[in-house]
């Protein structure tokens, strides 16, 4: 009998990894771990050896910060995994540098090979590492336009679409005071 | 002739599709051939990409509705489930209890209609030409029941955040008894007519095995991860609406061949009757919808919605930024999983194997192409 309950965020913070639990019921998944560029491929061998399945690689455009942080070409790519066997889900993030190259997963989860491509398609985020890395969803002639690119007016930074990770008190409380 | 030249004298590549019959829209396969024998066969995607995320993100989150229902179009009204949750989550709207018993009596309605779809298009693949006409005139009537209350037939639009577009009535709930007592008739020609032909059975019988890794490096879910028997389903896993009150079961079959996920369909349908007589037993009285502020604010930050489409794990994974309209909007869709397997699963089996193989998926093009 499988335990129901089984919290996996130490399982990932063993492996240098930093994970910290969320609010199901307000977000749906229950762990967010921010990844760093190099850690991509440890994570998702430790999601595989864990017996998570794959839902997801997408995109995420946002205003990349200037000065703090040299090497942020302002996309993201957000990982989303699961389990068959309980209900548990983990969301992980990376910050793609300017290179636009992050490590390709598709040799651990085959899956993950036409979310890549699409991701390429969309984002123009390049996979290292992945053996086919050719339009999947828009054509061949169209392979330098990515849809999903927001202008730049439109981009709103990374902090802007997050979460606030202060208490609920003090955000209302600023509420107040700018209506004060 | 030498082995290897005579090898390369039969290679050939083929092109299924995008008009094939058996592909059940504009679904493109190179298929790298030897004789009879399916070397490689790579689906190429994107005929029909409309590129819905896009539109999601550039206009405020209402005005996404009527796209939910045209991506997986045979079975439109879970789409509108999980798109009217994911946004009532973020926003915080308490749903009633009367609006979300119709939500889940319609949309197990559209459930059973698209597996009456799949089964006649599947055996259609397979060669019998009868089924599909029994099929079509059990889904006519749930097409009737629907067309009653949400005014459309195929790409429905009838769920609305906090609520649905208008009440049931009698007519609805009779119509509806009536369609559960003739569809337990008909499994009996159901039975008789394709679940015992032994043509059919040499055809699905230990074809296109999915074992239970494979199915998670791909992230297969639905009837095509449950005909391998992992009791997978978001239903009872992952509990949304007012699911966990009614009592079904998860169908699942043993090894994960054709035959497998024909018979996890099929009893799906029964399990989805049970769930509608229940809802109509306990439907309570009270209002179809909540009052909901015409403006929409979406907090900023992310959100997941998973529900149970009819071919699996439907997400629709968010990401606001404190106005109505979403900052990004990615969907999760089940087919391209599930239709991802297809190099590995369908390298060395013969061709009449790969289009019983793609039958037995339950594939939707629209929906794989957004």
């Amino acid at each position: 009998m499988v335990d129901k309950s089984k919290d996996y965020k130490n399982d990932f913070i063993h492996q240098g990894l930093n994970a910290t639990d969320t609010d199901y019921h307000q977000r749906g998944y229950h762990l967010e771990v921010a990844l760093d560029v190099n850690q991509v491929r440890k994570f998702a061998q430790t999601a595989y050896d864990l017996g998570f399945y794959i839902v997801f690689v997408a995109g995420l455009h946002v205003r990349s910060e200037e000065g703090n942080d040299q090497d942020n070409s302002g996309l993201e790519v957000v990982y989303q995994f699961a389990r068959y066997d309980q209900l548990y889900r983990i969301k992980a993030r990376v910050s793609v540098p300017k290179s636009l190259k992050v490590p390709s997963i598709s040799d651990i989860f085959q899956g993950a090979d036409w979310h890549e491509r699409e991701t390429r398609d969309l984002f123009g985020v390049v996979f290292d590492g992945h053996p086919n890395l050719k339009p999947l969803l828009l054509s061949e002639e169209d392979s330098n336009f990515h849809p999903l690119l927001k202008q730049e007016e439109k981009l709103k930074s990374l902090d802007e679409v997050s979460w606030k990770s202060g208490v609920p008190e003090t955000t209302e409380k600023e509420a107040n005071d700018e209506t004060g | 002739m030498l082995e290897s030249e005579y090898q390369e004298y039969n290679r050939f590549f083929l092109n299924m599709g995008p008009q094939h019959p058996s592909t059940h829209g504009v679904l493109l396969i190179v298929l790298e051939m030897e004789g009879e024998y399916v070397l490689d066969p790579q689906p190429v995607l994107g005929f029909i990409h409309r590129m819905h995320e896009k539109m999601g993100e550039s206009r405020p989150c209402q005005g996404f509705m009527p796209n939910t229902a045209r991506m997986d179009y045979v079975c439109a009204l879970p789409y509108n489930h999980g798109y009217v949750s994911l946004i009532e989550r973020k926003a915080g709207i308490e749903v009633p209890k009367r609006a979300e018993h119709i939500r889940v009596i319609t949309s197990e309605l559209n459930r059973i209609a698209s597996h009456l779809l799949w089964l006649g298009a599947y055996l259609l693949d397979l060669g019998a030409f009868t089924p599909i006409l029994y099929g079509f005139d059990d889904r006519e009537h749930i097409l009737d029941i629907l067309e009653s209350v949400t005014g459309s037939r195929l790409t429905y639009c009838y769920h609305r955040f906090g609520g649905v577009y208008q009440d049931i009535d009698d007519k609805f709930i009779e119509a509806t008894r009536a369609f559960i007592k003739r569809m337990r008739k008909r499994y009996v020609i159901y039975e008789k007519l394709v679940t015992k032909n032994i043509i059919f059975i040499k055809r699905t019988e230990n074809i296109g095995i999915v074992s239970p890794d494979m199915a998670l490096r791909y992230g297969m879910t639905g009837p095509n991860l449950r005909g391998s028997g992992i009791a997978y389903d978001i239903r009872k896993n992952e509990p949304y609406s007012v699911y966990p009150e009614f009592d079904f079961e998860i169908p699942v079959g043993e090894q994960g061949d054709c035959l497998d996920r024909y018979m996890v369909r099929v009893k799906e349908i029964e399990q989805s009757l049970r769930i509608i007589e229940q809802a109509l037993d306990r439907l309570p009285e009270g209002p179809i919808r909540a009052k909901v502020p015409k403006n929409i604010k979406l907090t900023p930050g992310d959100c997941n919605f998973a529900v149970e489409a009819a071919r699996g794990e439907l997400s629709y994974y968010l990401v606001g930024d404190g106005t109505s309209t979403p900052y990004r909007l990615k969907i999760r869709v089940p087919s391209y999983s599930n239709l991802s397997c297809l190099p590995e699963l369908g390298s060395g089996i013969l061709l009449p194997d790969l289009v019983s193989i793609l039958g037995s998926f339950d594939l939707v093009i629209p929906e794989i192409d957004r």
